[in-house]
């Protein structure tokens, strides 16, 4: 699994942690400029996909509802 | 002499007496309202029937409570305690709440629920729970058509995208308890991270459900934190002091929960500027590593190797030519690798905001590290072919002789030989043992 598909699985919290890590880690210094890099661009994965769940438009406003039938989920306007 | 006491120490003594005399505390009295004042600090006015009457003041604390204007010859219920005020030495019923209708009856129950639950640990600081950071789903509990589900969406927009998941429920009159309580539960079940149960600004009476010992219990146990938005801020019910976090409005909760979108992107923003920055010193600090290798790897360093290597070459007879060219490949290699560490495109995939910059200082850099690099080369070069010149092997194809003892060492002066010695003598394709039959030293 490339470690952009890691991501793409990990919460906006997860994704926020591991990003706050990483600049951590390299402003601690002591690693080389390819290992920099390498985390320099998972910075970049972890930033893109935070920017993502934040752009994500999607979000569903619904109700929910017990009926004789179960619990029914529709979507909610506001009027 | 009988004891003498001061007024002050008089008025106290009754005060204190009034205190201590249960019949005066915790009464309802029923009367009229006259003489009515409204000041800041609570209503001021006398309660009287047909024989009586007696001051009273109505703090605000107090006024807060009541869902009614008091007007002048008004008939209430008033519930509270005689008190004396020392500097006047006169007494007074100080009014905690007051009802034309029973809600005094309502006050005591809300005291009696609050004093029963509080003692079972329901409002305990240790039962609050945390608020998730980024809810994926919140629950609301509220009615579907007032405006705490319409401020609750609103002021989400701009904020972390959340779900909202409403149960709608019924939020004053009999039957509404259960409904908050069916909607907390449903919710519950379905998994949501975060509920806020809350109703707009009303009476007392409207806002009752939210007293209820059913309500209360069922915020308890729920198992995502709750957050609680009932009626306006100075309204306290018992579903505040239950909840994991009391909101003063339905939209203060849904600001609570969700941080606001631009905040959080300008974390983000600035944890993005700090990862560049901690990169761009690094590579800032390998560049100045790398010039001050390059400047010692340079055609001057190139050449004192080789002449370092020209002096032990003096000494050997074999091997001469691929050792030399194997010190070129190991310095050949040096450049290689540094050359490939410090590669700019590698690093110029990766750093889009400050590439432009970067990439004429590599390239710079590497144009550079190109011309040295050629003519370290070329250097190298013209004394590896002056070096193969001075190959022993290619001087005896000329047809010069070496000589040398049985010790294998390299004579070069007829005083180390003597006569009857055994010497060696290399010519181009082989080698003869000769020996020495005479000698003459030239002057």
């Amino acid at each position: 699994m490339t470690y952009e598909e890691e991501v793409q699985k990990m919460s906006f919290e997860d994704s926020m942690n591991a990003l706050e890590a990483l600049v951590k880690e390299l402003e601690a210094g002591g690693i080389d400029l390819d290992r920099s890099i390498e985390i320099y661009e998972r910075a970049v994965i972890l930033r893109n996909h935070c920017r993502e769940i934040l752009d994500d438009s999607e979000r569903r406003i619904q109700k929910i509802m017990e009926t004789a039938n179960g619990v029914k989920k529709e979507d909610f306007e506001v009027d | 002499m009988p004891e003498v006491i001061s007024v002050t120490e008089l008025n106290t003594r009754v005060r204190d007496l009034f205190a201590r005399t249960s019949s005066l505390n915790d009464v309802w009295v029923s009367g009229e309202i006259s003489n009515l004042k409204k000041y800041p600090s609570g209503y001021y006015f006398t309660l009287k029937d047909q024989n009586s009457e007696i001051h009273s003041v109505m703090f605000r604390s107090a006024v807060s409570r009541i869902d009614f204007e008091p007007t002048e010859n008004m008939k209430v219920r008033a519930f509270g305690s005689i008190g004396m005020y020392v500097p006047r030495g006169t007494y007074q019923f100080i009014v905690e709440v007051m009802d034309r209708s029973g809600v005094g009856d309502r006050y005591l129950a809300f005291e009696a629920l609050k004093k029963k639950l509080g003692e079972e640990g329901l409002f305990d600081e240790s039962h609050k729970r945390p608020l998730p950071r980024y809810p994926n789903t919140i629950g609301v509990v509220t009615s579907q058509t007032g405006a705490v589900i319409h401020d609750i969406i609103t002021t989400s927009a701009t904020r972390y995208p959340a779900n909202i998941l409403l149960a709608p429920a019924m939020v004053q009159g009999d039957g509404a308890a259960e409904t908050i309580v069916a909607g907390i539960e449903l919710l519950n079940r379905q998994g949501v991270d975060v509920i806020i149960v809350g109703r707009g600004g009303g009476s007392i009476e409207d806002l009752w459900p939210f007293n209820e010992e059913i309500v209360a219990r069922a915020i308890y146990n729920s198992q995502a934190p709750v957050v609680s938005a009932v009626g306006h801020e100075t309204d306290f019910t018992i579903a505040d002091f239950v909840a994991d976090v009391r909101a003063p409005t339905p939209t203060g909760a849904a600001a609570i929960i969700l941080r606001d979108r631009n905040e959080i992107l300008s974390e983000i923003r600035s944890l993005s500027i700090r990862a560049e920055n901690a990169v761009s010193s690094k590579m800032l600090d390998d560049r100045r590593a790398f010039q001050s290798m390059d400047s010692r790897l340079g055609p001057k360093r190139a050449e004192d190797m080789l002449k370092m290597m020209s002096l032990r070459l003096d000494g050997l007879s074999k091997d001469m030519d691929s050792s030399l060219s194997g010190k070129i490949e190991q310095m050949r290699s040096r450049f290689d690798l540094l050359d490939s560490k410090l590669r700019p495109s590698r690093a110029l995939d990766s750093i889009g905001a400050f590439s432009t910059r970067i990439e004429m200082n590599l390239d710079k850099m590497r144009a550079s590290t190109i011309s040295k690099m050629e003519s370290s080369r070329m250097s190298i070069d013209a004394k590896s072919k002056h070096l193969e010149g001075l190959n022993p092997r290619n001087v005896l194809t000329r047809g010069y002789t070496m000589i040398t003892s049985r010790q294998g060492r390299i004579l070069t002066s007829a005083k180390d030989i003597e006569v009857g010695e055994s010497i060696s003598v290399d010519l181009k394709d082989g080698r003869v043992t000769a020996d020495v039959t005479k000698k003459e030293m030239r002057q």
